[in-house]
This record gives C-alpha cells, structure tokens and sequence, in this order.
C-alpha cells in the first residue's frame, strides 16, 4: 500500500479525533483540525524530505 | 499564593462510576453515548474502529508481553486500551482456550513481520488503544463536570 496515503490517513484519523476531543464547537473543531493535520502531513513530509541525504 | 487571598475551598471530587469507565473502555465511544455526547460518540468509535482495522488489514501485530522484553508491555498497555477489539482479536487468533490459557507468555499477536504493512499496522493499533484510552479519561473529566 502507498505509504503517503496511509500516512494521509493516520494524519487523518489523529485530526479528527483531537478536533472533537479537544474542541466542542463546529468551529473550533474545523480549524484545529485543519491545522493538525497540516502540521502532521506537511511536517512529516518535509522530515522525510530532510531525512533524505541521510543513510 | 499571597497572604491576603481567601483559601480555596477544598472541593471533593465527583465520583465517577467504575462500570461508567469500564463501558468507555470496553467500546470505544460508548462511555460518551452514555453520558448523551452522542455526536462525539458517534465520531469517536468510527475513527478507532478504522485505526484499529486499519492495522490488522495491514499485517500488524497487537502487542503481548514477552519475556525478556520489557518494552512489550508498554505495546501491551496501549493495545489492550483498544477494549473488546483487542480482546475479539486475541480469541480470534488464539481461540477461547488458548487466549485464556496463553496469558501472560503465550500469547499471538497475529501480524506478519515480513509484509510491508507490518511497522504501518502496528503504529495503527497502537494508535487506536491509545487514543481509546484518552476518551476513558475524557469521559471520567465530563462525569466529574470539569468538562462540558
């Protein structure tokens, strides 16, 4: 399996779940979602990104 | 603190019940249908049924204590968070007797270390028991009142 959608969908589930754990309006929910899982998906790629030259 | 403000009361906790909490682990999402937070329930037993399934579809193994190393039952801890998952999985792979039989050392995990998913299922699993783990704690702050 394609391992940039299962990270997408890890970073995915995470998202949602802390968004309504955390959040109790529509709201707040949609923005800490979106920025979890941007920090998650971006940051993971630009770590591996980085990662990249190393052995 | 400075001298001039009044002390707080000491206020006794709220008791919360035991099967209230049991509940919440057993089914992910249930200890919040309970306490009426059905949106939140609703949401939070799909995404820990779709990590949890997640995982086992791609070869990982839910954690069991091994002798001579430790580290196993930490990944034991955070699997068993998964509740009745982790416990179908186990009489899944293991059958009624030897699931009952094989605690603590002779447990399967199931998963294949030789497939490409395994590292992947397993970080899944892990996820699911844990984040199950966070709603047992969330639903004992709601029973309390510290939460809404």
């Amino acid at each position: 399996m394609d391992h940039l959608f299962l990270m997408l969908w890890h970073a995915l589930l995470v998202s949602v779940f802390f968004a309504f754990l955390w959040r109790s309006t529509a709201e707040g929910r949609r923005r800490l979602f979106l920025k979890t899982f941007l920090v998650m998906s971006v940051g993971s790629t630009l770590l591996g990104w980085l990662m990249f030259p190393f052995p | 603190m400075s001298a001039q403000e009044p002390r707080a009361e000491a206020v006794p906790r709220k008791r919360v019940s035991r099967l209230l909490l049991a509940a919440a682990w057993l089914v992910p999402g249930l200890g919040h249908w309970l306490l009426g937070k059905r949106l939140r329930a609703a949401v939070f037993v799909v995404v820990v049924v779709a990590s949890f399934v997640t995982g086992v579809l791609l070869g990982g193994e839910l954690g069991t204590p091994k002798p001579g190393h430790p580290f196993s039952w930490l990944a034991t801890f955070a699997c068993l968070g998964n509740g009745v998952l982790y416990l179908v999985r186990m009489v899944w792979l293991n059958g009624l007797g030897g699931a009952l039989g094989g605690i603590p050392f002779g447990l399967s995990g199931g998963g294949d270390p030789t497939v490409a998913g395994f590292a992947y299922g397993n970080t899944f699993l892990y996820t699911a028991g844990l984040m199950n783990l966070l709603l047992v704690l969330d639903v004992a702050d709601i029973a309390r009142g510290e939460k809404s």
